[in-house]
């Protein structure tokens, strides 16, 4: 991904492009302790390990007190970050995906990162298409980021209700 | 929306790692987390119900062993889930081997494997389910 990538939907100020830090994932092997985040995952990208996820995220949600078609909500859009990830990510050979999720007061932010060869967000949600509106009609805002300086980190924000 | 990717066949021994912060929220998640990789070993039920005991002593007793996080390490393979828990303090693998009132130690009585072992970081409860068929 380009430095300071462009905003995705400049119409949508949920949608941005702003750049930022992702805390708690590592190039290298293994899970370091996350600081400030509830859950984090580390698994290989697999569209088997989509469905763990979407489950264990689900959980969480459910946990917290999100009403049921919230929870629908967070499911669906972090089964489309990581499905882009399987899909898009690596080149033949999947490689590492870093789900981490941290609930508060205001609600829930997921992260969804690779290790890959980073996506280039793009408006065309066509057949094949990067799913990112739908992400962004699903979550109070979506920001991108780079993993390492080089894969891809999707954050995802959903507040207790929908907007 | 994008169509979901075909799943492909399971993929044994490839690790999962899950980390979560010492609290209510272990238990639901290393259950789901678990039962998923359990059946994923095409572990049977009864098999699959003593993964999940396994997890729930985990999230009793892991949390003020764990600094910062509840870190746990799976590896489904054919028949067997392997679960490393860790690092933790000193004297949590103990804690986790514990005898229960009346029932005794749960880990002991369900796993067929188990293994303590003390790295760096500190220490680390390994412990396998296996269905022998």
């Amino acid at each position: 991904m380009q430095d300071g990538p462009a905003l995705i939907d400049g119409s949508s100020p949920r949608v941005t492009g702003r750049r930022f830090e992702p805390g708690g994932v590592s190039a290298a092997g293994g899970v370091r302790p996350p600081a400030p985040c509830d859950v984090q995952l580390t698994l290989t990208a697999r569209a088997e390990q989509v469905v763990l996820v979407r489950s264990v995220i689900g959980s969480l949600a459910e946990s917290i007190g999100f009403a049921e078609p919230r929870v629908d909500d967070v499911r669906l859009a972090v089964t489309e970050a990581c499905t882009n990830v399987v899909r898009h990510a690596y080149d033949g050979v999947p490689g590492r995906l870093d789900v981490s999720a941290s609930s508060g007061d205001d609600g829930l932010t997921i992260t969804v990162a690779d290790h890959g060869r980073g996506l280039r967000p793009s408006l065309d949600s066509g057949p094949g298409g990067l799913g990112l509106p739908l992400m962004a009609a699903l979550a109070a805002s979506v920001e991108f980021g780079q993993t390492d300086g080089r894969g891809t980190t999707v954050r995802l924000s959903f507040a207790r209700a929908a907007e | 929306m994008t169509d979901a990717p075909t799943p492909t066949a399971p993929r044994l021994e490839e690790a999962t790692d899950i980390a979560v912060t010492p609290g209510p929220l272990v238990g639901p998640v290393l259950r789901r987390v678990v039962g998923m990789l359990a059946a994923r070993a095409n572990l049977p039920l009864d098999k699959l119900d003593e993964a999940v005991l396994v997890a729930d002593v985990i999230a009793q007793r892991a949390g003020p062993y764990a600094a910062g996080a509840v870190q746990v390490r799976l590896t489904p393979g054919e028949g067997t889930l392997a679960m490393r828990i860790g690092p933790l303090s000193t004297g949590g693998a103990q804690a986790l081997l514990e005898e229960a009132p009346d029932v005794g130690s749960i880990i002991l009585k369900v796993a067929d494997e188990v293994q303590v072992d003390t790295a760096d970081d500190g220490e680390f409860l390994s412990v396998c389910v296996t269905y022998a068929g």
